[in-house]
């Protein structure tokens, strides 16, 4: 009953705080708007020149250009499942097309030489004949470069089996795990805006707990037959209805944008409520520690910009492990629980693995938010709530 | 009844109250007097449980057993209050928090802000209301549970006068049934409401009775002046040492004879007959009467609102 009170008197304040609400709820769906923006206008596309110097060869009374047909075929590859990243420009001046890869206008430049059709006709009547009649030019430090050379390597070959009507010696057989096939940049980064929606949720449960103790209605509460884990518990249920709400408005946000996503939409909200509990936990002692929302808006960045930027939450983030517990690793990072939380979400919305799979995380959340939890409330008692 | 018994309370190397040892009886009206700082708020902070005393112990007898948060009502000096609910539902809520059943809580909450005129005011939200009507919302708060015993820190202060008298008539019908203890620096507060009255200061009890006997007993005592229409020095010489004679504090003036004793009144045809006897004829008699300042002076010698 005590408990039912807290929560409706909490829901209510909550809801005429509208500014603070609005701005928490906001967030995570503005978040993923500028990410939209920014994914839509730098799509990963890698610019390659080629300059075709084959002087071709006569056939049957036919002129053969076997480097025209090869451009052609570069022009043509539309892959269904992968997006092709190579932007294919033929020049006919090779000191300019190379002058172009030295000033990075392009990644990396592919010179055919004059010999390619012969070469390649040849091929076709003697299998012993190696054809070696395309030349790679680019920066080899350059990631542009290596990714441009390794899609046009296998373009180039691709082109001479076909023309040589020749066959592969390996076959290889490409799986894509999950929706990581035709997954753009802007899926890869929606699991980590989900997350930083939740982390939003700091400033307004601080706020929440820390204002009981600004407009020293904390004292009629201890007078009151309330307990520390009533009032705790109450006001962190309200909170975490708000993380709810706040990560489906983002979810929502990013679907109507185009978000591709394969995982079960249930286990997400386990994850985000699991996630939004633990930032509520870490909220505590945030309050515990503050005595007005002005300290919490100043103190609370701190912890926002450490959750934000080196969980993996506004960017991919790699850290070396600590050590492993039954082979999950454990690094400096991960005790933030938003790692784990979007190291579950990546693997649900993209990898389109099941809850075993995320055990783990599930864990190290569970175990996190206890300790959260747990210290906040002893110094948010201890400070607060303890009758001196 | 309330047992205070050897009370003290310390911050560090302040002691804030000093060995306090008082009853405070069901029913009665009971003033804290002192001056800001006195140790009247950390008094009422430890009956309350908000502070636990560093020695000494508050019982409370004849309550049935009642726990200390179901017994006591506090209303702080400052008025303390969810500034985004209304009256209404801030009332509901506290009740609740005293496990009181919805039904009861509603109707205690409707009858309580009718009491203190605010009934037209139960859906406003606190933050809009009047600096009078915010203080009625802090006693509402104080009440909801319906208290034996009501804690009522500075309840006048700050109010307008029409609060001032509601709040007035609040408090003397409701310590019809119950037990209320108020504290106040305000003497005129704490002489009309209160049935008894301790004056603390520097943590102390320096005195403890009912407002009449502390002015009765305590100070220089009432201040009793005579004009006179003839000023003969001779008679006026024979008048003072009448009157003198009685322990009484004589002053002569020129035209006039100011005379202080406690509870003069009781004296004054005693005093009009040694008059007569001197041949003096009083024209004018003024009286004005030994008040709680006067007797907080004379036991601290100091001014209280200094």
């Amino acid at each position: 009953m005590r408990i039912l009170s807290v929560i409706c008197k909490s829901l209510k304040e909550q809801l005429r705080s509208y500014w603070v609400l609005l701005l928490s709820l906001s967030m995570g769906p503005f978040f993923i708007f500028v990410y939209f923006l920014i994914m839509e206008t730098s799509e990963l596309k890698y610019t390659l020149m080629i300059v075709n110097n084959d002087k071709g060869l006569l056939a049957d009374g036919y002129t053969i250009n076997y480097g025209d047909s090869l451009i052609s075929f570069f022009n043509s590859i539309k892959n269904d499942t992968i997006a092709f990243p190579l932007i294919v420009h033929q020049s006919d001046d090779s000191i300019a097309a190379l002058g172009a890869v030295k000033n990075k206008k392009a990644d990396a430049l592919i010179v055919i030489n004059d010999s390619f059709s012969q070469t390649l006709q040849r091929k076709k009547t003697d299998d012993t004949v190696a054809v070696s009649g395309v030349e790679f030019i680019g920066d080899l430090t350059s990631t542009g470069y290596l990714v441009s050379a390794v899609w046009a390597n296998e373009i180039v070959n691709e082109y001479a089996l076909l023309v040589t009507n020749s066959k592969r010696i390996i076959g290889v057989k490409e799986t894509a795990l999950g929706t990581s096939a035709t997954a753009g940049g802007f899926d890869m980064i929606v699991p980590g805006i989900l997350i930083v929606s939740l982390i939003m949720l700091m400033f307004t449960s601080s706020i929440a707990f820390v204002s009981e103790v600004e407009n020293k209605t904390i004292m009629r509460l201890k007078l009151s037959k309330l307990t520390a884990v009533e009032f705790l518990s109450g006001i962190s249920f309200v909170q975490l209805l708000v993380g709810i709400a706040s990560v489906l408005l983002t979810l929502l946000t990013a679907i109507l944008l185009g978000f591709n996503y394969s995982g079960s939409l249930t286990i997400m909200i386990i994850i985000a409520g699991m996630t939004s509990f633990s930032i509520i936990s870490f909220s505590l002692i945030i309050a515990a520690v503050v005595k007005s929302a002005n300290e919490v808006l100043v103190v609370g960045n701190f912890p926002m910009f450490l959750f934000m930027f080196f969980t993996g939450a506004a960017f991919p983030l790699h850290s070396d492990p600590l050590f492993s517990i039954a082979g999950y690793p454990i690094n400096i990072l991960g005790l933030m629980t938003p790692t784990h939380a979007i190291s579950a979400l990546n693997k649900t919305l993209i990898m389109d693995m099941d809850f075993q799979s995320i055990i783990p995380e599930v864990i190290s959340i569970l175990v996190l938010t206890i300790i959260y939890f747990l210290i906040g409330g002893i110094i948010f008692k201890r400070h607060h709530l303890k009758l001196s | 009844m309330i047992k205070i018994e050897g009370l003290k309370k310390r911050f560090g190397e302040l002691t804030a109250v000093d060995d306090l040892n008082f009853d405070i009886s069901r029913n009665e009206i009971f003033g804290l007097l002192g001056p800001n700082g006195a140790g009247k708020t950390t008094t009422i902070s430890m009956i309350c449980g908000l502070l636990s005393p560093s020695e000494g112990q508050i019982i409370f007898e004849e309550y049935d057993g009642k726990d200390r948060k179901s017994l006591i009502g506090y209303c702080p000096q400052e008025n303390i209050y969810y500034p985004r609910l209304t009256c209404i539902e801030q009332l509901l809520f506290i009740g609740h928090l005293y496990g009181l059943s919805s039904k009861y809580v509603r109707s205690r909450a409707e009858e309580i802000l009718d009491l203190l005129g605010l009934k037209g005011k139960s859906s406003v939200l606190a933050s809009n209301l009047s600096g009078g009507m915010k203080r009625r919302l802090n006693i509402c708060l104080a009440i909801i549970h319906d208290p034996e015993i009501l804690i009522l820190d500075e309840p006048e202060a700050g109010l307008d006068p029409q609060s001032r008298i509601m709040v007035r008539d609040f408090i003397k019908a409701f310590a019809s049934k119950k037990t209320i203890v108020l504290t106040t620096h305000n003497m005129d507060e704490a002489d009309r409401m209160a049935d008894r009255v301790a004056i603390i200061d520097h943590g102390k009890l320096l005195m403890l009775n009912t407002p009449q006997k502390l002015k009765n007993t305590v100070g220089e005592g009432d201040i009793l002046e005579l004009v006179l229409e003839n000023s003969n020095e001779t008679a006026i010489n024979q008048f003072s040492g009448m009157v003198s004679s009685l322990s009484m504090n004589v002053k002569i003036r020129s035209g006039s004879v100011l005379i202080k004793y406690p509870n003069i009144l009781e004296n004054l045809p005693a005093i009009k007959n040694m008059a007569e006897k001197a041949g003096l004829t009083v024209s004018e008699i003024k009286l004005r009467e030994n008040t709680l300042e006067d007797v907080f002076i004379h036991l601290t010698g100091r001014n209280l609102r200094q």
